[in-house]
């Protein structure tokens, strides 16, 4: 294989952390929750699917757990928030600080001190068969892991549902206007908790799937801004699943570049190289602007009693 | 009237929620076998059990009061500056090659490297402030990435360009540059008094002066300011300067003070402590700086109750998450209409029963 399907192959497999994260952003961002806490729950869902895979030996039992405790950790920002009325900014920042601290706690007790790097077994490719062997788009889109093909689709069906369908829109409309989407009978709260289930559950799948599916160990510090580029990928991606997938691409193609910059040296310091993805989302911001595109009630606590 | 109840619930809801969090610190050390009685008697005194451990603990509390104060002063504004740690590395930065580089020597080489730091620090907070009044961009996100891009410089800096021989760090700060002990036999240096000092001129200025009253007036309501005539985006911007400038000032102060070299894991986490304490001081200047007493008092401690008891630190970091957790989503809870409304309510019930 050479440079480019290298590179292009990591770019991939790089993009779909950042992408699950960025999609369950997306849901909670519609529903007008602002989630910053995405790190965090990306954390906690990295150390818990790890560990469930060490554990029990299945990487889909992990990633499954990783979303479960995904959804635990994010309920507590959405009682904060949706109920005790608590600042979605402040409130996200308090599960940045609070959930990488458990998973550490957890890792911690479990391995003890002096414990050597403890190691799963990633989850397998799958190829496709027939569509694996198209030159160059087979080995990149279907001979990769399941959970490469679920990104895809979850890309597809958010599109979808949030386009097509009429529960798409009653949920964006609580993300637009909540007292007009429960004038129009649509269960406001409900919608909210759901977008918190949701963002949980998948910002818990992306930190999963990187110690699951990419790499074998778990360390402090794994996800190393991915919860932050997902937020990025959300206003650069415009709101829509597609804008989005995008955006994870090119952040995920900036952090496969700068690992085969830094495998070539080229003898500059190897850290210049790791800037690349954080300064890329500087600039992508930049170019965007700040011209408000995201839904107009994100971030406004929702008082059923205020009319 | 309205205004006290709100600063009386200002210091319940954060004292109510450390004790909280001591309890549920508590259930964790008995399900780890351990005493929990025992082991936080092992906090307290590794805490302020002697001369050396009170040093120890305000020598812990410096870098968390700069990088608190830093946080402060920018929400004080209406900005959301977390990029403290970044701040606080680049001061850092800038502090080591005063004292390595630039031949100086001596106290004029602390003072410079002090300055520098602070000027450093001012820089990086300009950069995601500038962004955002003229780009409109969400400074939370660039100033994280600028975080990133820091603590990746500082590595190019104790890896490569200043690195010691085959140790990927710095070399030491020369013994004569560093920041003198207050006391002697206890860690802490003069780097704790001027974060305190620090405190109290921020207090002042935000609370007492009419520049810091446009300051708050911007962070309660922009628009507001706006229409009163105040330069809404150049207080903006002025506030990420000072706020990244006290970070700049902490991190050469940690440098020459306490650390003295730069190598992996420098700063690591400060920036988000910072942003807890704060919040959790209620963005008031000295109520943060006893914030983070606390927290350093709760990680000198928990060296002491690992040795003595075996319950792990890191015990000590889930309590620091859990008041934050607890005093954010409390403080949302007491402006509920529903909260104010109850306790007025039992205030007025209280009142008949004694006119009864």
């Amino acid at each position: 294989m050479n440079f480019v399907t290298n590179l292009l192959l990591a770019t991939v497999r790089m993009a779909i952390p950042i992408l699950f994260i960025a999609i369950g952003e997306m849901y909670s961002e519609r529903a007008g929750m602002v989630n910053i806490g995405l790190e965090g729950l990306a954390a906690i869902g990295s150390l818990v699917g790890f560990l469930m895979c060490f554990i029990t030996g299945s990487t889909w039992l992990g990633i499954f757990c990783g979303a479960l405790v995904g959804i635990a950790v994010n309920m507590i920002y959405a009682f904060a928030t949706i109920n005790l009325c608590a600042n979605h900014t402040v409130y996200g920042m308090a599960i940045n600080i609070f959930a990488p601290a458990l998973a550490s706690f957890i890792y911690r007790v479990y391995f003890g001190k002096g414990s050597d790097l403890s190691q799963i077994t990633l989850m397998k490719g799958l190829g496709i068969p027939g569509l694996k062997n198209i030159p160059l788009v087979g080995e990149l889109l279907f001979n990769q892991t399941p959970m490469v093909y679920l990104a895809f689709l979850l890309v597809i069906f958010t599109a979808v549902f949030f386009r097509r369908t009429r529960s798409g829109l009653n949920y964006r409309a609580v993300g637009e206007n909540p007292k007009a989407a429960a004038t129009l009978g649509i269960n406001v709260i409900g919608v909210k908790y759901l977008s918190c289930v949701i963002c949980g559950a998948l910002a818990g799948i992306g930190g999963a799937y990187l110690t699951t599916c990419y790499s074998n160990t778990y360390t402090e510090g794994n996800i190393a801004g991915r919860g932050f580029i997902a937020l990025a990928a959300v206003i650069f991606g415009r709101w829509s699943a597609g804008g989005i997938l995008l955006a994870c691409l090119f952040f995920g193609f900036c952090d496969a570049l700068q690992i085969r910059l830094q495998v070539a040296g080229l003898g500059i310091p190897y850290q210049f190289f790791q800037m690349i993805p954080f300064a890329a989302t500087i600039l992508a911001l930049t170019l965007i602007g700040g011209r408000k595109l995201g839904p107009k009630a994100a971030g406004k606590p929702y008082r059923k009693e205020e009319r | 009237m309205r205004k006290g109840k709100n600063s009386m619930a200002g210091i319940v809801v954060p004292l109510l929620s450390i004790v909280l969090a001591l309890l549920i610190g508590a259930i964790i050390m008995v399900c780890l076998g351990a005493n929990p009685a025992t082991a936080m008697k092992n906090l307290a005194i590794g805490a302020f059990g002697s001369k050396p451990n009170i040093g120890t603990t305000l020598t812990k509390a410096t870098p968390l009061i700069f990088t608190s104060l830093c946080a402060c002063f920018a929400y004080k504004c209406g900005v959301f500056n977390l990029g403290g740690e970044g701040q606080f590395i680049m001061g850092s930065i800038a502090a080591i090659y005063v004292t390595l580089v630039t031949g100086i020597t001596g106290v004029p080489a602390m003072l410079l490297a002090l300055a520098a730091g602070a000027a450093a620090g001012g820089i990086w907070g300009f950069l995601p402030g500038i962004l955002k009044i003229t780009r409109g961009q969400n400074e939370m996100i660039t100033s994280i990435m600028f975080n990133y891009i820091a603590t990746l410089l500082m590595g190019v800096v104790y890896t490569n360009w200043l690195r010691d021989g085959s140790v990927p760090q710095t070399q030491a700060v020369p013994k004569e540059s560093q920041i003198p002990r207050v006391i002697t036999g206890m860690r802490f240096t003069w780097g704790f008094v001027i974060a305190v000092v620090l405190g109290l001129i921020l207090y002042y200025f935000l609370f007492r002066t009419s520049g810091g009253f446009k300051l708050r007036a911007v962070g309660i309501n922009a628009t507001a300011a706006r229409f009163n005539g105040f330069p809404v985006r150049r207080l903006m911007l002025f506030s990420f300067i000072v706020s990244g400038a006290i970070a700049g000032l902490g991190g050469s102060a940690e440098l020459l003070g306490t650390q003295f070299r730069l190598i992996n894991g420098f700063a690591s986490g400060y920036g988000f402590d910072g942003v807890a304490m704060a919040l959790i001081g209620q963005l008031n200047p000295i109520a943060t700086i006893f914030v983070a007493l606390f927290f350093a008092a709760l990680r000198a401690g928990a060296t002491t109750m690992q040795a003595a008891t075996g319950v792990p630190t890191s015990v000590s970091d889930i309590i620091q998450a859990l008041v934050i957790v607890f005093t954010v989503a409390g403080m949302a809870l007491t402006k509920l209409p529903e909260f104010t409304a109850f306790l007025q309510n039992r205030s007025h019930k209280n009142g008949k029963e004694v006119r009864d």
